[in-house]
């Protein structure tokens, strides 16, 4: 895990209505899997994929809610330092596109000011079963000046173009606001000890 | 959302998402226990919670607003052959939580809205409103709680007593005073920022080797945050902050001590380290009359007293010297000082369990309670729940935060310890330093005699805790009367209020502030309750400045729970999980369960070592630091 495998490292993070379809978005881009099996989600904090956008390598973490969204419970310290969220919804499901204010509400809250935040609507692989137009979803996402993406995970239809397209983003951004990496502050690890006294016993 | 309901069975039910519920919760969910874990509040982490400022006004508005304890349903239709019920408490926090009273020392409205040729006295004749506007509304909250209280506890009632005249007393106590040049942020601007804001109920530090960062640590939970390390250590003596020289760094760039005691304290603390006979001699006896027989001198004796042992001048010599050694050990771990502090604030450690938990499968629901537990006459066992919904839960374990278990079944010290808090706004720092962005520790011995010892901890905006222009400052103590009474002195005399005198314009002002009391969680014990054997309580945050009786008290309760199992195993690294695509798509569930757990053990050496490497790289990048620092 050296610093030198990738040139920029970005946390992603999904969120939305149980039973949306987030984690077969993440196990299809992670692993090109569907569906993913329950069991293999216990014990995953996230999943990391590692692409090359223009000759950069571009890693990226994708944060999944571990299922605290099931009954509303999400705690805040998930949506902490995200460069980017996810807002998924099924398109078969209307109940899922009218929760979407209260997400909004969730990130505004606790989110970073300059979270890149995408709305996705998944399952477009169900089209007689839709529930939610294209642009009743694309004029909500144009309102809160997110971008608008149709997936399905299973088909595999726009998933690599969504994490892609999100990178390039990020990049973007990056590139325009220096990104200042917060990598100094320090994380409690186990390492050596340097401890003034001791040194000062050997004065 | 739509409303599903709970599964009906798991191995543990948690109810209460503070420190030591949500190890637990975090613990038992690794090893693979089912578990539950709720909480009736609609934020986590209890008594251990930050807020925004308006998530705080809010919390102040409900703890004011709450009225009786609500009726609970009954619910002995649910009851089996051989069982009977116990009523949890249904009331709220008021019993942990009392004497709020909040201040406004800011104009209400934004001055830039203001007419250019606004006064200066106008302004300040409009904070001192604001002050009065706000003192009313606590004082009617306080007499409600007082009178609640009177039914229940009258001596506690009696330590308020008296408070009131006083309380009245300050707004004419207001002196005119010309406002400074800098701009003060109004109390709309604050509100206006207020998500930016981050505001504890507990004031912590966490110790660099303290028992809190060692389990971040090992269990892996520490990738959920970020840390800062604690800058300074101050102390506040002869009407002044100074800055406590405490590293070798420190000791030998102070301008405040000779060089005759920098030599003296370095061999004071050189000899501290090994445990001597001439140190036990003095076991039982006062630690101020070790370190006098020590000839430190005064200086030294108030730094390592109150500053680095951060005791007072009673307290047993081998007790000051633990914890003298203590602050030695962590020192110079991350940085120039013993202590690290959560970014986005201490509210952020419980819920890191609280990821973990589910991570590892556990189920999580907010504004969510249990209103009794099901118990087994013969074994004297808890075998179900009933939540909040009637909803009949089995479980084999059962652990509540202290302030769900009713008052008569309760075994705790008597009478009820609290703590006083106090949480001010301010607009610059107790001591004024080359950088803004400082996190301060400050000692404050008692003011005179029979006063308690303040810990006051000072955030900067960039531990995410307050907005720019601000800081944050924490005061705690044992409380002896009301959070007002104890603490209010010492602001006064620290801080720019309207009731400082003369000579307060180079002092930090104060924007707004909040006092309250909090029961102090180190009067409650895990068992010894009249409860069934396989329930335990937590207790809530206590008064000391580290996390070990938290982590000590959860690592307890999980080994009652699982004697057998180890507490917090690392989690595996998910750069290190290697997926085998084909077996994962072809095989059911169950198969995959069993083969996690081995990869993981397979994974974890690996993530060990890693680890370590990483950790080492930091550590030398830190050691060329302070050898730069010490030149």
């Amino acid at each position: 895990m050296s610093m030198e495998d990738y040139d920029y490292l970005f946390k992603i993070v999904l969120i939305g209505n149980a039973g949306v379809g987030k984690t077969c978005l993440v196990r299809r881009f992670t692993q090109g899997l569907f569906p993913p099996g329950q069991g293999a989600t216990i014990g995953v904090d996230f999943m990391i994929k590692t692409v090359e956008i223009k000759g950069e390598k571009v890693k990226l973490q994708i944060w999944d809610t571990a299922g605290q969204e099931r009954f509303r419970s999400i705690t805040q310290s998930y949506y902490r330092s995200a460069n980017a969220l996810i807002l998924t919804y099924d398109i078969t499901c209307e109940d899922s596109f009218r929760c979407l204010p209260e997400w909004l509400r969730e990130i505004e809250q606790y989110a970073n000011n300059q979270v890149v935040t995408i709305l996705v609507g998944n399952k477009i692989d169900l089209a007689e079963k839709r529930e939610v137009l294209r642009q009743r979803a694309e004029d909500f996402a144009d309102a809160q000046s997110m971008l608008y993406l149709e997936t399905s995970a299973k088909e595999s239809d726009n998933v690599e173009k969504l994490f892609l397209d999100l990178a390039c983003e990020l990049i973007r951004e990056a590139k325009q606001n220096k990104l200042d990496n917060n990598d100094t502050a320090p994380m409690p690890g186990e390492g050596k000890t340097i401890s003034y006294l001791s040194c000062c016993s050997l004065n | 959302m739509a409303a599903e309901d709970l599964p009906s069975e798991f191995d543990v039910v948690i109810l209460g998402t503070g420190l030591a519920e949500s190890v637990v919760a975090a613990a038992c969910s690794r090893v693979g226990q089912r578990v539950l874990h709720l909480d009736r509040r609609s934020y986590y982490a209890s008594n251990w919670a930050s807020f925004t400022f308006n998530g705080l006004l809010t919390w102040i508005q409900q703890l004011q607003e709450e009225s009786q304890p609500k009726e609970v349903p009954d619910w002995s239709s649910q009851l089996e052959e051989g069982e009977e019920l116990i009523y949890l408490s249904s009331s709220d926090s008021s019993a942990s939580i009392c004497n709020l009273q909040v201040f406004c020392y800011t104009s209400e409205e934004d001055e830039e809205e203001q007419a250019p040729d606004t006064t200066e006295e106008e302004t300040v004749r409009a904070a001192d409103e604001d002050a009065v506007q706000e003192v009313s509304e606590a004082e009617s909250a306080e007499t409600r709680e007082e009178e609640e209280r009177r039914g229940a506890d009258k001596g506690q009632a009696a330590q308020t007593a008296g408070e009131e005249p006083e309380a009245e007393s300050h707004p004419h106590a207001a002196p005119s005073q010309s406002e400074p040049a800098k701009k003060k942020l109004s109390y709309a601007q604050l509100v206006k920022e207020g998500r930016r804001f981050n505001i504890d109920l507990v004031s912590k530090l966490m110790y660099s080797r303290g028992s809190l960062v060692d389990l971040l640590i090992k269990s892996n939970v520490s990738r959920y945050a970020e840390f800062k390390n604690v800058t300074r250590i101050l102390t506040y003596r002869h009407g002044n902050v100074e800055q406590v020289p405490c590293s070798r760094a420190d000791v030998f760039a102070s301008r405040q001590l000779s060089v005759v005691e920098k030599r003296k304290l370095m061999r004071f603390l050189t000899s501290c380290v090994e445990e001597t006979e001439e140190q036990t001699a003095y076991n039982g006896r006062p630690y101020l009359d070790f370190l006098c027989d020590q000839q430190l001198g005064e200086n030294l004796q108030h730094f390592v007293l109150h500053s680095i042992a951060m005791v007072t001048a009673d307290t047993p010599t081998e007790e000051g010297l633990a914890s003298t050694r203590q602050f030695l050990r962590c020192l110079g771990r991350y940085g120039n000082t013993p202590f690290l502090f959560p970014v986005y604030g201490l509210g952020e450690i419980p819920q890191c369990f609280c990821r973990m938990c589910a991570v590892f499968g556990g189920i999580y629901c907010l504004r969510h309670s249990v209103h009794c537990l099901l118990v087994d006459k013969h074994t004297n066992r808890c075998k179900a729940v009933i939540d909040s919904r009637g909803q009949r839960i089995s479980c084999s374990h059962f652990v509540a935060e202290a302030s769900y278990v009713g008052a008569e079944r309760k075994k705790v010290a008597t009478p009820t310890r609290f703590l006083s808090r106090a949480v001010l706004i301010t607009d610059s720092s107790v001591l004024a330093s080359d950088s803004e962005q400082q996190v301060s520790v400050v000692t404050v011995p008692p003011i005179a005699a029979g006063c308690p010892a303040v810990k006051m901890v000072e955030l900067c905006p960039s531990t995410m805790t307050c907005i720019p222009g601000t800081y944050l400052v924490h005061l705690t103590c044992q409380s002896i009367g009301s959070a007002y009474q104890d603490l209010s002195p010492l602001v006064t005399r620290m801080f720019r209020t309207v009731e400082s005198h003369d000579k307060a314009e180079t002092r930090p002002a104060v924007l707004w502030c909040l006092y309250f009391n909090m029961a102090d969680g180190s009067g409650t014990e895990v068992e010894g309750h009249d409860l069934p054997s396989n329930v335990y309580v937590c207790s809530g945050p206590d008064g000391s400045l580290g996390h070990e009786h938290t982590i000590k008290q959860a690592e307890f309760i999980f080994h009652k729970i699982l004697p057998d199992e180890e507490f917090c195993p690392p989690a595996p690294n998910p750069e290190d999980i290697i997926y085998d695509g084909e077996t994962t798509a072809a095989t059911g569930d169950t198969q995959e369960e069993e083969q996690s757990p081995q990869k993981q053990e397979e994974e974890e050496t690996k993530e060990e070592e890693e680890t370590k490497e990483e950790e080492e790289t930091k550590e030398e990048t830190k050691e060329e630091e302070h050898l730069q620092t010490e030149e």
